[in-house]
């Protein structure tokens, strides 16, 4: 269980974190919606600290991650792997090496400078990279591979650090609809078969819904909704999106949406349009 | 639809001009901007040629000397027996050697330096300056001077020479080291600082497999050029081709310095095409 008390980031005069307390219960997977620059990026890097909060405190099962620091933050790091939007891989070294970075935390620093990994880190590194269906691309380099692939090597890499939780950072916002799919497929997959918490930040609203256990909802830093996907209406919507004093303005899902399907409700205008 | 004739419509155009007057008309100070450069660099130039006495006379005089050394290039000098040869050999490739261990021995001082004065790594703004403004020094130096002053403590000979290339290669390489740290995308750092990386392990997995390739031809390009500089050093006395060259020169042999010049020339050329070669591979 992931619990996040009062959690405060501000840079310079913005706040871009302000007070959110939130509870993610293991196992589930959460997505979090909001404007860009509503702060959800911070939110997940708090909860990693790849930034430090200014105020509030992080628990996960009862421990203070808040506190942690050295060798207790960096093995947290590898067991609350991130995903980024922009895939964050070395290009120029080959795939397994990049999976096999998720080992990271647990290499000395002799191993590290001459870049050793034990038989077991490799078998681990083969075995995810297998199960994300990228073993022939395995001795490549990173950088040769497509977005959506890219992705997958980094959901290897977060799967060889063995994590309870995965931190995904709009991971299907450089992505084309087919990839998009793959990745969030993906990551269903590895929340439903290995119980890891999925916390994930999106801007499609119809993968939100499509995908997620529970919704968290941010404007300005802080929360504005929490709670099921049936339950974010119309209404709530607007006050998450803001459209201000735009009224003609309405969020149109389908614009945004990378589905490949339409979404329902399609249908609908495309006879109005005719 | 509007079609790219209609704007032959004086109203559109007007309309147009109203909205952003500035799309029609450059500022002042861009329509000036070609006198002023013409006028900055003709200035000094008239002016140089009147201090330093640059007389059509002098110069055409200077010319036709000129043309007699050059004369002097065809046919090349062919050198007859072994040990001239050898002795031309064995200076090319003391330059190429001195060229070579000067360059390795600034690369290896250099790299840890670097780290120094890249702010990507270094966060102590003071100690950052500081290492720069040494880089800067080292540079400042001329190779040449390096070499006069290293000759002076470790004699004549290619001792001086590499250790002339050495030192100021370690502010070059330092200085364009450093960019090359500071040029790596910040992205993959964060990617192994999520798996719990410390900075050691950003800086070995995520930030050196971006810049290696980029020091790496650094210190080719580098390489080659020391090679090409290298005879100059041996002209003061610091080992290398330089010495018979100067040597020959002094002697008015110049065919015998042509042929010389040929076979640095030919040298360098070598070189070029195989750190090319290898930057391509590397890249």
């Amino acid at each position: 269980m992931l619990e996040l008390y009062s959690l405060k980031k501000s840079f310079g005069q913005v706040d871009a974190v302000d007070d959110v307390t939130v509870t993610i219960d293991a196992g589930q997977m959460v997505g979090i919606i909001g404007r860009s620059g509503a702060g959800k990026s911070t939110l997940l890097r708090l909860v990693n600290r790849l930034v430090e909060p200014s105020n509030g405190k992080i628990l996960f099962n009862g421990r203070d991650i808040t506190k942690m620091k050295g060798r207790d933050l960096r093995l947290w790091r590898a067991s609350c792997a991130m995903i980024f939007q922009q895939f964050n891989l070395v290009e120029r070294m080959d795939v397994l090496t990049n999976v096999l970075i998720g080992r990271v935390a647990h290499q000395g620093f002799l191993p590290t400078i001459a870049r050793h990994f034990s038989e077991a880190e490799r078998a681990m590194a083969v075995h995810s990279l297998d199960r994300l269906g990228l073993l022939p691309q395995a001795l490549q380099k990173a950088g040769t591979l497509s977005g959506g692939q890219q992705q997958r090597v980094a959901i290897a890499k977060a799967l060889v650090q063995r994590p309870e939780i995965m931190l995904a950072d709009e991971p299907i916002a450089s992505l084309d609809p087919a990839n998009a799919t793959r990745v969030m497929e993906a990551l269903r997959k590895i929340n439903r078969e290995d119980g890891i918490t999925v916390l994930v930040n999106l801007h499609t609203l119809d993968t939100a819904r499509a995908y997620c256990d529970r919704i968290v909802a941010m404007r300005a830093g802080r929360i504005v909704f929490e709670g099921l996907p049936n339950e974010l209406t119309r209404d709530r919507l607007n006050s998450i999106y803001g459209v201000g004093d735009d009224a003609d303005f309405e969020i149109d899902e389908s614009v945004t949406s990378t589905a490949i399907a339409p979404p329902a409700g399609s249908q609908a205008r495309q006879t109005t349009m005719a | 639809m509007t079609r790219a004739s209609d704007f032959h419509d004086i109203d559109l155009v007007n309309a147009a001009m109203a909205r952003l007057p500035d799309a029609f008309r450059r500022p002042l100070s861009r329509r000036l901007a070609p006198a002023i450069i013409t006028t900055v660099l003709i200035a000094p130039l008239a002016y140089s040629a009147a201090a330093f006495g640059a007389t059509p006379g002098r110069l055409i005089e200077g010319l036709s000397r000129l043309g007699n050394i050059l004369a002097f290039m065809f046919p090349p000098h062919l050198w007859t027996t072994w040990p001239e040869w050898s002795e031309i050999l064995e200076g090319l490739g003391e330059t190429v050697v001195m060229a070579f261990l000067g360059t390795l021995l600034g690369a290896v001082v250099a790299l840890p330096l670097a780290f120094l004065g890249a702010k990507n790594i270094m966060p102590l703004t003071w100690l950052r300056l500081l290492s720069r403004r040494g880089f800067d020094t080292l540079r400042a130096v001329e190779q040449i001077i390096l070499a006069l002053i290293f000759i002076r403590a470790f004699g004549l000979g290619p001792l001086a020479g590499i250790l002339a290339i050495a030192v100021s290669e370690v502010g070059t390489f330092a200085k364009l080291f450093s960019e090359a740290i500071e040029n790596t995308s910040r992205k993959p750092v964060d990617g192994v600082k999520a798996s719990g990386g410390s900075n050691v392990q950003a800086i070995r997995y995520a930030i050196m497999p971006q810049a290696l390739p980029v020091i790496l031809s650094i210190i080719l390009y580098n390489f080659e050029s020391n090679a090409r500089s290298g005879t100059i050093l041996g002209i003061v006395g610091a080992g290398g081709i330089g010495f018979l060259l100067a040597d020959r020169m002094h002697a008015f042999r110049w065919s015998e310095a042509w042929s010389i010049i040929f076979l640095i020339i030919a040298t360098v050329y070598l070189i070029d095409a195989a750190s090319a070669w290898i930057r391509k591979k590397l890249i």
